[in-house]
């Protein structure tokens, strides 16, 4: 009876020390003040500053970028939200995640399996890719980065890969295998975008792994995060996810992260560490926050997807 | 009184063969029940298999109540197991679909 005793004592003492290493490692707590949420604009409709159905957003300067998919359309703003041009309406079908690099827009079009490209102002220039799933082809692309020479990473839907591609769209290489869906052995699941650090790292938002990859210039995995060991465990605890539709690295060099069923976005070091969270919640049946940009100024801006809005934050002061 | 009917069978007839002919040209709407819809992504990918099928006329998503809408134009019409590997083709498992003239 009391070896009984003593064993049950053990297992419980194991399982708290179990607990507390999980809470710990796994469920870090912020390092910032928390972000707060200065203003919104848009709202449903296909008027001027209106938008049906928000799905990509980017930042240059002082002009915020956005890909009003419906609409087929990109809007562009000022910081405060007064809109000031767009364009796109007879090049793009369903444009999704933006970037913006060499003075230039890169969208990825959903419907078009193409990258197209415009300059700042919207005119057209030219496009990127076919249609397929052939070394260099695309299909469903969700999000594009651009390295400053030139070559394009683009993640590809529903082909569970992404491709690095010269300016011209000549395949380079890729990681994932294409079509087949996994978390383990290099697969991809479902990746939904792509972001470039100044130094050359690529993130990729492995969108139904709720992961993060991070691959050095040299091509090779550097970290992974999200939730415990990065295997496709989700959730709403801080630094997990639960399905990730939108990535961007700030000026600053920190890695945003757009956590849509949690509807918030996370904010983590070059190196994953986690730093904040933020964000408006959903009321259903969809959710909000589907894309992520950083200013200069550090204000962070949304796509809201359910509200057709975007959000503006600023970084919280510390109290002294 | 003869003419009379023979003439009345046949505008009878011909109406119901025109109103057939209409019923039978007009689409088809499939309501197709599809979990996880909420995630653009994941619609835009459906959406986008259907608009590129020949016949297709307009696809529309339910959110609310997680439907795929698909209208057919004149004479189209889809079998079950076609409906399901379109939507296993965009990466999802369609649970059940209604159908009904337009």
């Amino acid at each position: 009876m009391k070896k009984i005793l003593k064993s049950i004592q053990w297992l419980l003492f194991t399982v708290l020390v179990l607990i507390a290493i999980t809470w710990f490692v796994w469920m870090p707590s912020a390092q910032e003040p928390a972000y707060v949420l200065e203003k919104t604009w848009g709202g449903k409709g296909s008027a001027a500053g209106q938008f049906n159905e928000p799905t990509g957003i980017a930042v240059q300067g002082n002009e915020v970028f956005v890909s009003d998919s419906r609409n087929h359309r990109i809007q562009v703003f000022d910081l405060d939200g007064t809109a000031l041009r767009q364009f796109g309406v007879n090049n793009l079908e369903r444009p999704m995640n933006l970037t913006i690099a060499n003075n230039e827009l890169y969208v990825a079009d959903y419907f078009a399996d193409q990258i197209r490209v415009f300059s700042l102002q919207g005119d057209y220039r030219r496009s990127i890719g076919k249609p397929g799933t052939g070394p260099g082809e695309l299909t469903i692309p969700g999000g594009v980065a651009v390295a400053s020479n030139g070559d394009l990473y683009v993640s590809g839907f529903t082909n569970q890969r992404v491709q690095r591609l010269r300016a011209d769209g000549s395949f380079v290489r890729q990681w994932g295998i294409t079509g087949e869906v996994g978390t383990f052995g290099g697969k991809l699941r479902y990746p939904t975008d792509v972001a470039l650090s100044k130094n050359g790292t690529l993130y990729i938002a492995d969108g139904y792994n709720d992961r993060v990859l991070a691959i050095g210039p040299d091509g090779k995995l550097l970290t992974k995060w999200g939730g415990p060991f990065a295997i496709n465990i989700f959730g709403s605890f801080n630094g997990w996810f639960t399905t990730i539709t939108g990535i961007s690295v700030g000026p600053s060099g920190n890695v945003f992260v757009a956590d849509f069923y949690n509807d918030r976005v996370q904010k983590f070091t070059r190196d994953g560490s986690f730093l904040n969270a933020f964000g408006i919640k959903s009321t259903g049946p969809t959710h909000t926050t589907i894309a992520v940009a950083e200013a200069e100024d550090g204000s962070v801006f949304v796509a809201d997807y359910a509200n057709h809005q975007i959000q503006k934050w600023r970084p919280g002061r510390a109290h002294i | 009184m003869k003419l009379s009917l023979i003439k009345t069978l046949l505008l009878f007839t011909a109406i119901t063969l025109l109103w057939s002919n209409f019923s039978f040209a007009a689409g088809i709407q499939y309501n197709m029940r599809v979990d996880g819809l909420a995630c653009p992504f994941c619609a835009y990918g459906i959406e986008k298999k259907f608009t590129k099928t020949e016949g297709v006329d307009s696809v529309d998503i339910d959110l609310q109540k997680g439907l795929v809408i698909v209208k057919t134009r004149e004479g189209k019409t889809f079998r079950e197991e076609k409906l399901k590997e379109i939507i296993n083709d965009a990466g999802f498992t369609m649970k059940s679909v209604t159908e009904k003239d337009l």
